[in-house]
C-alpha cells in the first residue's frame, strides 16, 4: 500500500537557508547542505529544497547549490523548485541529482515548457507550486513575483495542471510560518483539479491539523518546513505523533556503522 | 538521463568501487552493470542507441553478465514500452511496458511482496521502497519476483537470470534500499 509522505522542506534565499513568514519575512537558518542532511538523517520522506529568489531575480536554477547537495549522497528523494527557465534547465537540475521539479513561476509565463519538462522527464516528475489564499468562497492564486493574486477558476486551473504534473503543492502562503495556521478550505476547494493528488505547504505544525490533512483521500504528502527547524530528530518526533495514518514508521539511523566489518 | 550521482554515493558507501562510462572497454572491467534511469522510455532507448549500447547490453545479458536496471533501467530491460510511442527495448526480460492507468502515477513509499522464492530478495520481502513512476511491467509470471500494490498490483522486482530489474529507487530508499542493494550485487556477483 502506497504510504502517505512527510515531507521536509528547506526554502533558501540569497544561498542560506532562511525560515519564511508569510513570503515576506526572512530570518536566517544556516547553511542549506546543513539542514538536508539533518532531514535525511532523520528519515523523512521525501526532501524539498525551494530558492524562492531565482526566478524573481531571473538567476535560473541554483546548480551551485544542488552539485553541494549531490555531494551529500542523500539517501532520500530531492525535489528542487526554483528559477527553472526551460526543459534544458529541468533536465540539469534531475542531472545534479534531484529526482523531481517543482514549478510556480512557469506555470504563469509558459506552461509549453512545464508540458515539455513533462514529455520528458514524465508527469511524475513535476509537482506544480500553487501559493493560494481564499476570499469569498473563492480561492486565489499568487504571483509570488509581482505579490498580485487573482480568482482563479477550475477551468484555469485545469489548464495549467491537467496531464502535465503529478501533484499540486498547495502553499497557504498568507499563513505559512504560522503554527496551525493551514486554511483547510484551500485544499479542499472544488477549483483545484479532482485528479491530481496534493501536498499541502504553508503553518503547519500540530499533529491533529495534520493528521486531518493527511485523512483527506487526496492528500498525498505533507510538507513542513519552519517547524522541523526547533529541534533534533523533527521528523521523528511529529511522526510518533501521526503513527496510525497510512505512513511510514520513524526510523533512527546512524552516519556511521555501530559494527565493524572484521 | 540518470541520477548517476545518486547510485554511485549509495554503491560506495557499500564500499563497491564504482565508475560511470558508456565506454565498452571500462564497462567490461566490471562485474555488475547497473542501468539508472530517470525519464521517458523513448528518451532512454535513443540514449543507448546513441552510445551504441543495446547490442553490448544484450551481448553481456547472453553471457550471464549481471546487470541491473533500477525505474527506467527496469523498463528498459523489456522487450517494448507504450510511453508517448511503441519504442523497442533491449529485450532482456520478456515483456512490456505499459500506463498505470487510474491513478495515473505511483510516487512514494510502497512495499514490496515477494510472490517466488528469490534467496536476493527475501531479506526485503514486505520493506518499503521510493517509487517514482507512470508507467510499469506487464509480462509472464514467471520472472515477476516482486508485486507491489496501488488500487492494483504490478511488478516491482522482475528477474531472468543474472538480469534483475526493480521498478523502485533503491538508492533513495534509505537503509531497506541499501540493505537490498547489497545483498543483491553480492547475490549475482557470487552466483
Amino acid at each position: 500500500m502506497l504510504k502517505k509522505r512527510l515531507i521536509g522542506t528547506v526554502i533558501v534565499k540569497n544561498g542560506w537557508a532562511v525560515q519564511s513568514f508569510g513570503y515576506r519575512r526572512y530570518l536566517p537558518l544556516g547553511k542549506p547542505e546543513c539542514l538536508v542532511q539533518n532531514l535525511d538523517r532523520w528519515g523523512a520522506d521525501e526532501i524539498f529544497v525551494l530558492s524562492i529568489d531565482r526566478s524573481s531575480g531571473r538567476l535560473g536554477p541554483d546548480f551551485k547549490l544542488l552539485g553541494r547537495l549531490g555531494q551529500l549522497g542523500l539517501g532520500t528523494p530531492l525535489i528542487y523548485g526554483g528559477g527553472i527557465r526551460s526543459v534544458e534547465d529541468g533536465l540539469q537540475v534531475i542531472r545534479l541529482g534531484a529526482d523531481r521539479l517543482c514549478v510556480d513561476a512557469l506555470l504563469h509565463d509558459d506552461v509549453e515548457i512545464v508540458r515539455g519538462l513533462s514529455r520528458q522527464l514524465g508527469a511524475q516528475a513535476v509537482i506544480a507550486s500553487l501559493p493560494l489564499s481564499y476570499r469569498d468562497q473563492r480561492i486565489e492564486w499568487l504571483d509570488y513575483r509581482t505579490k498580485v493574486s487573482t480568482q482563479v477558476s477550475a477551468k484555469d486551473l485545469d489548464a495549467v495542471t491537467l496531464g502535465i504534473v503529478s501533484e499540486l503543492l498547495v502553499i497557504d502562503w498568507q499563513h505559512e510560518g504560522q503554527p496551525g495556521g493551514f486554511d483547510r478550505r484551500l485544499s479542499a476547494h472544488a477549483s483545484l483539479p479532482a485528479e491530481i493528488p496534493l501536498i499541502a505547504f504553508g503553518g503547519l505544525s500540530e499533529p491533529g491539523q495534520l493528521i486531518e490533512l493527511l485523512s483527506q483521500p487526496r492528500m498525498a504528502a505533507v510538507a513542513v518546513g519552519n517547524f522541523l527547524s526547533y529541534r533534533e530528530h523533527a521528523i521523528q518526533k511529529i511522526k510518533t505523533q501521526l503513527i496510525g495514518m497510512p505512513m511510514r514508521l520513524p526510523s533512527y539511523e546512524s552516519m556511521y556503522s555501530l559494527t565493524t566489518d572484521v | 538521463m540518470g541520477n548517476h550521482a545518486s547510485v554511485v554515493h549509495s554503491l560506495r558507501e557499500l564500499n563497491y568501487r564504482v565508475r560511470v562510462s558508456n565506454d565498452q572497454a571500462v564497462l567490461n572491467e566490471a562485474d555488475v552493470l547497473v542501468l539508472p534511469g530517470v525519464g521517458a522510455f523513448p528518451s532512454g532507448m535513443k540514449a543507448l542507441h546513441s552510445l551504441s549500447l543495446v547490442s553490448y547490453l544484450q551481448e553481456q545479458a547472453r553471457l550471464q553478465r549481471p546487470i541491473i536496471g533500477f525505474c527506467l533501467g527496469m523498463q528498459l530491460l523489456a522487450d517494448a514500452s507504450y510511453e508517448h510511442q511503441y519504442t523497442t527495448g533491449l529485450g532482456l526480460i520478456p515483456g512490456e511496458v505499459v500506463p498505470l492507468i487510474n491513478p495515473q502515477w505511483h510516487i512514494g513509499w510502497n512495499s514490496i511482496e515477494c510472490v517466488l522464492q528469490d534467496p536476493l530478495f527475501q531479506a526485503s520481502d514486505g520493506q518499503v521502497f521510493y517509487f517514482n513512476h507512470s508507467f510499469a511491467y506487464r509480462g509472464p509470471s514467471e520472472y515477476q519476483i516482486g508485486l507491489s500494490r496501488h488500487h492494483k498490483a504490478f511488478p516491482s522486482v522482475v528477474r531472468r537470470g543474472s538480469v534483475v530489474g526493480l521498478q523502485f529507487h533503491p538508492e533513495k530508499s534509505q537503509r531497506p534500499g541499501k540493505e537490498l542493494l547489497k545483498s543483491l550485487i553480492s547475490g549475482l556477483c557470487h552466483a
